[in-house]
This record gives C-alpha cells, structure tokens and sequence, in this order.
C-alpha cells in the first residue's frame, strides 16, 4: 500500500503542478474569510473596551491564524468532486481498480495541503505580524495538537465521504453538503471563537461534530484550553471519528448497490 | 460445466426512472408527486462463454449491452439472476477479481488526464502489484502492438482521440487481464484506426489466450475478430451462435447479383425470379428466398444464356442481417 501511495502522490504532485496558480489562488480565498472575521471582531472588540469575554485583540488575530491554518491543513472537498464523479460516471474507472475509490481522494487532498502549506505560512506571519497576535501556546499544546489536527482532518474527510456517497441515491449531494456547511459556518468556530457563543449554542456546538474539525484543534493550537480540557475535547473528535468511519462503511456497502453508472 | 470464463443466469436489471411530461405545470406537479416507472435494461439472459472466447454482442442502442458488460465487471448490482466471471462473483468486487479483468469503453478515459500515460502506468503497477520485469515486458509488447513508442511521454490530453484511445487500451491491458469486456473500442476512430485496434484484439486474443467480449456498432469489427456472436434486443437473447449460421437463422433470404452484357439490365425483367433490389447500369441484384435460391440460379443462367457476363449468390451483409433482427419481433434462436 506505500508504494502504491508514493506512486500515487508522484502522479498527483505531477498533475498539481500543471495548476500552480490555481492552487494558490484557492488558498487565498481559504483565507479571506477568517480574516474578515478577525478584521470584525478586532472592530467589536475595540469598541467595547478592547476585550470580549476572555478575548483580547490580539488574542482573536491568535485564534483566527490558527483556525486558517487548521481550515487548510483539514480542507476536504470530497461531496462536490464524488457527485459530479457519480453523475459523469467518472467513478466507473475508478470502481474497476483493485483499490479502493477513497485512495485516490486522500492523495488529492494530501497534495493540495503539500503545495499550499508554505505560501499559507507567509500570509498568516504577515497576518500575525499586522495584528500583533498573541499565541499563549506550551509545548504540550503543540504536541497535543498534532494527534488533535490529524483527528481533524480524518473527521472531515470521513464525514465528507459518508455525505458524498449519498450521491449513489440522489446524485445531486449539494444541497445536502451546502446545508452542512451552512451549519459548520455557525458551529465550527468560524463566526466566533466556540467559547463566545451563547450558552445553549455553545453546548450544541459541543454536541455536534463541526466544532472538533475547526474550533477545537484551532484553540489547541492557540493555547486557549486548558490541557485537560484540551484531552477532554480531543477524546470527543474521537468519539466522531469512529461514528463517521462506521457511517462512511455502511453507506458506502448499501450504496454502491445503488450505483447506476451512469453513461459510463 | 465448470470451465466456463462468463457464466450468465437469467440475468436482470431493472431501473427505475422519474418521468414527467413537458411544460411547466408538469414540472410543478412532479415537485408533488413523481411518476416512476420501471425499465427492464436486461430482461433474463443466459449465456456461457468457454476460455479464449472472442465474442460479439450485438443489439441496438438500448438493448442492454452496456448494461450487462457493467454487471458482469461488477459496476452494477443486478436486480435478479447469478453471473460467475473467472469463477467470481462480479458485483462483490473482490480485489482478485477486478484483478483480473478489464473493462474499457471507448468513449470513456481512465487515464490521468494532465500527465505522460506512462507515468499512469506507473501508478497502474503499484495499484495491480505487478512485478516490474512483468510490467516492462508488458509494457514493451504493448508499445510494439500498439505503437506507442511517442505517445506515452506527452499529457494525454495532448493526444488525439485515436491515439488516446490506444494508450487507454494499453492502461486497460496492462495487468495482462485472462477477461476483457471491450463497449464500443473503435467508436469514433477513423478506418485506419479502427483496423489497427482490430488487429491488436485479435492479436492479443492470440497471444495471452484471454476470453473477449466485445460490443460494437461497426460490424467490420464483429466479421474481424469474433466467430460467435450474442444478440440481444430490448433485455432478450435472440441468438446465440456462429456469426456464420446467423445469417441462415435470423435472413431466410440470399442475394443473388446479375451481370449483363451492353448493359442490357434495365430493359431486362427480372422480377418473375426474385424481388429486386437494385438496378445499375448491366447489374441487377435479386433477393431470393432461401431454399429457392438454387433454383431460380439455375433458371436464370439458363433463360439468360449468352447475356449472362457473371453471376454470384451470398448470403446478405451482415449489416443488413443485423437491422432485420432489430427492425422485425423474432422469437428467441438459439444455435
């Protein structure tokens, strides 16, 4: 499997290169949007005597690089390429291999973090820089956040997948996987940092999977918890995790019986 | 009973479509209520190919070909019926099985679209394991059968559509398949390419000994490559047998081409020995039922005597065979 995996990322990194620009434009868009948050919530926070809850300024521009850094390294785009795949009938080929569909997909998705991570890095120091952010990170939460970010990415992926495969049912899958990002906008930790939202929002933030995709490795990553409160949340993405893998599972074995090939 | 390559049981595929009429009323009813309906792409078809088989399956557009190559690749589920292919069962896509068989469409890419093909075979060796002295070896037959030698280094979307399609042919075999489903292989290419693919099936049936089975629109290929042909219409077999005997089976008539001296045909009646078909200038061509043929020969050598340049009885092209077991309700015949 690891030298199918190098062959693989050898091809995909080949593919990638030929869209350079592409790559680093949707990078930047990536970015726009926590920015834009950060810009508003430096805003309130001004007026309201430089402090929101436990959130300084510079705490914000912290958190908000943190959660761009997060949103890229666990970006997964999976639901809008399987459906347009579905309905083309471009996973045919794919269904033929001896290997699993999703393979082909994780490398995508590795290589694409590959050939933006450092172009990322240079616009978050120029952010942190700007911002004059405030990272109150120890070296625990730098360990524990790279089981926490890994935990991520593997929780968006798999729950990306498991709405994707709905495409073998409806092959139109966008209104379902806008709907969910319409709901990771308000519960992941985009709009605000999770522990500004309202109470009962907050407890079901906590109870719904967006949270420990984005907020949570993001906050880690800050030092903004605590480290047992950063164990505590960390065993919850796990808890998501193995529900999503073993939705991924059975989705994916009822609805590969539905798979009407279409046109392919 | 065993031995068989494809093993095909009463065979079934049902699909069920939303249908709506036109108009915008329609489409505002059909946000209440959908008429379904239920379309049976394969209607039961049983057939067994033995091992080194190269087979033609015929049929219409709709006749359910395509369908019944993407359940026996394990693309599709079916909706009844059993298959075995090389003894697996297709639609539970074991590893080893999808291993050992291919399926390429012509009118589909499977190819990495933005790279060499060959850096695609590559990924192809890791994904088949293929050992990489078997790999070479394959690779170099398939460059010398197809001549690749400067396709494979440029991005395939810098190919042309008959190029990329031999370089799909060389990805599709490059795991050296004991099966290959072939829909359609030279849709779309140009005669000369269409030849050179046909060879290539034909020699790599040769060479490797796999079992074929092939659809294809273009009866050039059927007439070069397979001596038994499947016809399905509508979901149904309607023959299964030599492509020689179909004739016989499914056209009881012969063609029988007159030729005159000093272009006498057009003012010469012929219709009292046949129905005739065509009328050029010293050449008439008469379809003749099939157990008279000998006899309205015989007659027409005698009663034409010295006019007579040339005369020739064949069975009618194939093409012709074919659109009559389309266009016409026949019983199933089994050879």
């Amino acid at each position: 499997m690891i030298r199918t995996y190098r062959a693989l990322l050898v091809a995909q990194i080949q593919a990638a290169s030929q869209y350079r620009v592409q790559s680093i434009l949707w990078m930047l868009f990536s970015v726009i949007r926590p920015v834009i948050f950060l810009a508003a919530w430096v805003a309130v926070a001004n007026s309201q005597g430089g402090q929101i809850g436990a959130y300084d300024v510079r705490d914000f521009a912290a958190y908000y690089i943190c959660l761009s850094l997060v949103s890229n390294l666990t970006m997964s785009w999976n639901a809008y390429d399987f459906e347009f795949e579905v309905r083309m009938g471009r996973l045919s080929p794919k269904l033929l291999r001896p290997l699993h569909p999703i393979h082909y997909s994780v490398v995508e998705n590795l290589v694409w973090k590959l050939t933006t991570i450092i172009p990322l890095a240079i616009v978050l120091v120029f952010v942190a820089i700007t911002f004059d952010a405030r990272f109150r990170t120890t070296p625990v939460h730098l360990l524990l956040f790279l089981p926490s970010v890994l935990l991520a990415a593997a929780l968006a992926f798999l729950s990306g997948w498991a709405l994707a495969t709905l495409a073998f049912w409806t092959t139109r899958v966008h209104a379902v996987s806008t709907f969910w990002d319409r709901a990771a906008f308000i519960f992941a930790g985009q709009i605000a940092p999770l522990a500004l939202l309202p109470g009962p929002l907050q407890t079901i933030a906590l109870a719904l999977p967006f949270g420990y995709i984005l907020g949570v490795p993001a906050e880690i990553l800050r030092g903004g918890v605590t480290i047992p409160t950063a164990l505590q949340l960390m065993a919850g993405q796990v808890v998501w995790v193995v529900i999503f893998y073993f939705a991924f599972q059975r989705v994916w074995r009822v609805g590969i019986r539905q798979y009407s090939a279409v046109g392919a | 009973m065993t031995d068989a390559v494809v093993d095909v049981r009463e065979l079934r595929k049902t699909f069920r479509v939303t249908e709506r009429e036109e108009g915008l009323a329609a489409t505002l009813r059909s946000f209440v209520k959908r008429h379904r309906k239920d379309v049976n792409a394969v209607a039961g078809i049983t057939f067994r190919i033995e091992p080194g088989e190269v087979v033609g399956f015929l049929g219409p557009n709709g006749a359910g070909k395509t369908t019944t190559l993407k359940m026996l690749s394990g693309l599709l589920h079916p909706s009844a019926g059993e298959a075995s292919v090389l003894g697996y069962v297709p639609w539970r896509r074991e590893n080893a099985f999808l291993g050992r068989m291919t399926l390429l469409m012509g009118n589909r890419t499977q190819l990495v679209w933005d790279i060499p093909a060959a850096d695609s075979f590559r990924v192809l060796q890791e994904i088949y394991r293929i050992p990489e002295g078997q790999f070479r070896s394959t690779v170099n037959e398939l460059t010398e059968l197809l001549e690749l030698q400067e396709l494979v280094h440029k991005p395939v979307r810098n190919l042309s559509l008959g190029e990329r399609m031999k370089v799909e042919f060389a990805a599709g075999l490059i795991h050296s398949p004991s099966v290959a489903f072939l829909d359609e292989p030279t849709i779309g290419l140009d005669i000369s390419m269409q030849v050179r693919i046909r060879r290539f099936v034909a020699e790599y049936n040769r060479r490797t000994g796999a079992t074929v089975l092939l659809t294809s629109h273009y009866m050039d290929d059927v007439v070069a490559l397979c001596k038994r042909v499947i016809v399905i219409h509508r979901g149904r077999l309607l023959y299964d047998g030599p492509l020689a005997d179909l004739a016989e089976r499914m056209a009881p008539y012969k063609i029988i081409t007159a030729t005159l001296h000093d272009g006498a045909a057009s003012s010469t009646d012929l219709d009292a020995y046949g129905t005739v078909v065509s009328r050029e200038e010293g050449r008439v061509t008469l379809r003749v039922d099939r157990q008279v043929a000998a006899e309205r020969t015989g007659r027409l050598v005698n009663d034409l005597g010295s006019r007579l340049a040339d005369i020739s009885v064949e069975d009618p092209p194939i093409e012709e065979v074919i659109d009559r077991v389309f266009t016409s309700e026949q019983t199933t015949v089994s050879a």
